[in-house]
């Protein structure tokens, strides 16, 4: 196994800072094309609900509002946690850090169970898109394009989550090799910011599907 | 540009921020105001955001070339929405067929 200096600064890099530099201005990048995918999906949302305000108010009234607040909630709760990991990692903690990754993981496996039970009552609510789809409105076929949006973008936000909670077991197992310490732990940090732009989508999503039909 | 340490205080403070800017979200939209109602939501998920960004994510305390990726990510995407809306909330202003 390598040292934890030599991981630091390896050859390619004239410093420490300069590698833990480079790593994070990668995944940024990566953020940043992440914000395109789903800004082209959050547009076309946009251009849907302009054009049909009614029917998608009438698809956001058929939303569970407690799943998703307590849904929102259990992300918060696990970017914290995963801040405490950083955090820990940072100041060479591996028992906190192993910690604070298996809670991450397991409070996000919480949202996929949730989000999971949600997708349940969709299906047999009749509310998901295809040929099992029923809706009385005068407004069904854009109620349905409602549904449309939802199924797809929080169906790409937990499969994001589940990369995420792979991403976490890795850093886990790495923490178990005892490969993370104070001077080498810039890999935490960069699958950190991964798990918090989890979160940002969601804080997104939960705004755009649950509440414009608290109202209705 | 050495590594930005941030300190435990700071994680719980916006995480209560956090929890409490959601149930403001929430009771809000209980409320009809209209349009309102749309443009709070977005802003309040916006302030969220921008917590998560700037606080858990360090943006604020990172090099400059990091906030200009995070800067240039939200701004092509503010392009893209208001140039696809700028074509699609516009038609039907003028009077031709098709314009």
């Amino acid at each position: 196994m390598s040292e934890p200096a030599s991981l630091a600064c390896r050859e390619q890099f004239a410093s420490p800072e300069q590698q833990r530099e480079t790593s994070t201005i990668g995944m940024w990048v990566f953020l940043a094309s992440e914000v395109m995918m789903f800004g082209g999906l959050f547009t076309a949302y946009t251009v849907y609900r302009v054009s049909h305000p009614e029917a998608f108010a009438i698809g956001s009234a058929g939303m569970d509002i407690w799943l998703g607040s307590i849904n929102t909630a259990v992300l918060i709760c696990s970017s914290l946690t995963m801040a405490f990991a950083e955090e820990s990692a940072q100041a060479g903690n591996q028992k906190l850090l192993g910690f604070f990754l298996v809670a991450t993981m397991l409070i996000g496996c919480l949202f996929l169970g949730i989000k999971f039970t949600e997708y349940v009552e969709h299906y047999h609510e009749h509310k998901a898109p295809g040929f099992w789809f029923n809706d009385t409105s005068p407004y069904a076929r854009y109620v349905q394009m409602f549904f449309v949006f939802y199924f797809i973008m929080t169906g790409l936000h937990a499969i994001h989550m589940i990369i995420g909670i792979c991403i976490l077991a890795g850093l886990l197992y790495r923490t178990f090799l005892g490969t993370f310490t104070s001077i080498y732990h810039s890999p935490v940090f960069v699958g950190g910011l991964y798990w918090h732009f989890i979160d940002i989508i969601w804080i997104f999503l939960y705004a755009i599907f649950y509440l414009p039909g608290l109202h209705q | 540009m050495t590594e930005p340490h941030v300190v435990k205080k700071t994680y719980v403070f916006a995480w209560l921020g956090l929890l409490g800017l959601t149930l403001a979200n929430t009771l809000i939209a209980f409320l009809n105001l209209g349009v309102w109602s749309t443009v709070i939501a977005i802003g309040i998920a916006t302030i969220m955001a921008s917590i998560v960004a700037g606080f858990l994510m360090h943006a604020l305390y990172e090099t400059k070339v990091i906030k200009i990726i995070v800067a240039g990510g939200v701004i092509w995407f503010l392009i893209m929405v208001s140039l696809t809306l700028n074509d699609y909330v516009t038609r039907g202003w003028l009077p031709f067929p098709g314009k």
